[in-house]
């Protein structure tokens, strides 16, 4: 068993014999920073497929799950290593009456293999509820999704309220999701557009520099 | 407004002008100042809606409601009624089994919202006819149902577990057809399968799932002598020849599409095409000029088969 073999484990998309793999390895001594190294070139690549319409969405979510099976086998010994170091804090969720998580669960995946730590709200999460989990994280950064435009609002509604409470500054506020863009991003304020999953980290680094 | 201009353009066929749809959906409640919640859920509130958005806009053509949650509720999803958006599925009764083990049953008139619906088009069709606009009646596709009846898992099972999702698809497909029928008893002019996540799959995926399980509706709304369509949200370019194939007279895309490469593909099946309209960018955010978006739509469009409308 190779990083290389896992890694075609978690493109095709197979959970249980990728869990099965990452175990070997680490058990094996495989280091779980190089193997982290490996699965976020992996899921970078299922990003650009994805963009490029080579994959679609039920192969992207198999991939992610077999990607949760790694870093599943990966946690422990990545506190026993002293953990990875964090390149910044996220509250994430999809806004209220929003109900659609598979591109913010996605994201998830992706920020957490690429060092992010983020704490996940879920759907349908009320606009004070983003800036409270915020709070009480220490976070960086606030992330919105918003999968209808009937929702895309509530994203606005985020930086309102840290306007009102005297704390926009405190925060990078970050959206994405299918209707919103660039333009979107720009009327309400928000600090940064996520196109997609596969640029989010890079864009986000970025951001925080 | 012109009904029978609607009509021609579905069926691909060349038009004075291009007709025109305004989707509106949850905003004829807004029209209206009432809850959306009360709205979809009452039908001479329903009706009152459908007819102000018409008069509004001027439709050649709207939807009676623009709602993929009746479908699902009439065979057992839980939904949540919010005051300013359409009701979300909660629940999914196939999540972990299937339509059969789930014991779930083709709806009937008197299913889930049904009743409610069919008063609402009683109301509505008269006041439409006077206006010369056309009514739709909007089924969920086969695809988005299932997503509705097992959850998200629907998109993985489709490889790990084909012989669950053909279950549940079929399924799907089946309530389709009868509200298809449901809707062509209604009055509906035109009938379209809505299936927005169509295009996140593969295309012999499509092929698999999508178009065997269209052929119900597909019946049921030329059995009434109705004309059909079949919309599509997202970038569809890599299912856009398997939409042509669903049997319906025409389909319609979303604002991510280019209207040229639809209007082309369309032509080539001898389908009516619309939609495209930038929905988020134009009409509901004011970010980009309504206007100029409206006349380069109109210039990619033309005046055969197209119909003028929002993505």
């Amino acid at each position: 068993m190779s990083l290389e073999a896992l890694s075609r484990l978690v493109e095709e998309g197979e959970a249980e014999e990728a869990g099965a793999a990452a175990k070997t390895l680490l058990s094996d001594g495989q280091d779980p920073l190089g193997m982290i190294e490996c699965m976020t070139r992996t899921m970078a690549r299922v990003g650009d497929q994805f963009a490029r319409l080579e994959i679609f969405l039920p192969e992207i979510m198999l991939a992610g799950e077999a990607l949760s099976a790694v870093v599943a086998e990966m946690a422990p010994y990545l506190e026993k290593a002293g953990g990875q170091r964090i390149r910044g804090k996220i509250v994430l969720g999809v806004v209220k009456g929003d109900l659609h998580e598979i591109g913010k669960n996605i994201v998830k995946l992706i920020l957490e293999t690429n060092g992010f730590q983020v704490e996940d709200l879920g759907y349908n999460v009320d606009a004070l509820a983003f800036v409270k989990a915020a709070e009480a994280m220490g976070a960086d950064i606030i992330g919105a999704s918003s999968l209808m435009t009937t929702t895309m609002p509530r994203q606005k509604e985020i930086i309102d309220i840290l306007k009102e409470m005297g704390i926009r500054d405190r925060y990078k506020v970050i959206i994405g999701g299918a209707p919103t863009s660039r333009l979107w991003a720009d009327k309400i304020g928000a600090d940064l557009y996520c196109p997609d999953a596969r640029s989010t980290p890079d864009l986000i680094a970025e951001l925080l520099k | 407004m012109a009904k029978q201009m609607l009509i021609d353009a579905t069926m691909g066929r060349r038009t004075p002008t291009a007709p025109w749809v305004p989707y509106a959906g949850v905003n004829g409640a807004y029209l209206i100042q009432e809850k959306a919640d009360r709205y979809f859920q009452d039908p001479a509130l329903l009706a009152r809606g459908v007819v102000e958005a018409a008069r509004t806009y001027r439709a050649d053509g709207i939807p009676l409601l623009f709602d993929l949650s009746v479908e699902a509720e009439s065979v057992g999803c839980g939904l949540e009624y919010w005051e300013d958006n359409v009701p979300s599925v909660r629940t999914h009764p196939c999540d972990g089994q299937t339509p059969e083990a789930a014991g779930l049953r083709l709806p009937e008139k008197s299913s889930g919202r049904w009743p409610v619906i069919f008063a609402a088009a009683e109301i509505a069709k008269p006041r439409l006819d006077e206006m010369d606009c056309a009514m739709l009646g909007l089924v969920t596709g086969p695809l988005t149902l299932a997503s509705h009846l097992a959850g998200v898992r629907i998109f993985t099972a489709v490889k790990k577990d084909p012989d669950f999702a053909h279950a549940v698809v079929r399924f799907a497909g089946e309530i389709g057809g009868r509200a298809a029928a449901f809707y062509a008893e209604m009055g509906c002019d035109i009938i379209a399968i809505v299936d927005p996540v169509a295009s996140q799959i593969r295309p012999e995926t499509f092929r698999e799932f999508v178009t065997p399980n269209c052929a119900a509706s597909v019946r049921a709304i030329h059995a009434g002598g109705c004309a059909s369509s079949f919309f599509i949200c997202g970038d569809c370019t890599k299912v856009v020849e398997e939409v042509c194939s669903v049997g319906t007279h025409a389909f319609a895309v979303d604002e991510q599409m280019n209207l040229n490469f639809i209007r082309d593909i369309a032509r080539k099946h001898g389908k009516g095409f619309g939609g495209n309209l930038k929905l988020t960018l134009a009409l509901s955010l004011g970010l980009i000029s309504p206007r100029e978006d409206a006349l380069i739509s109109l210039a990619a469009g033309g005046n055969e088969g197209y119909t003028f409308a929002p993505g």
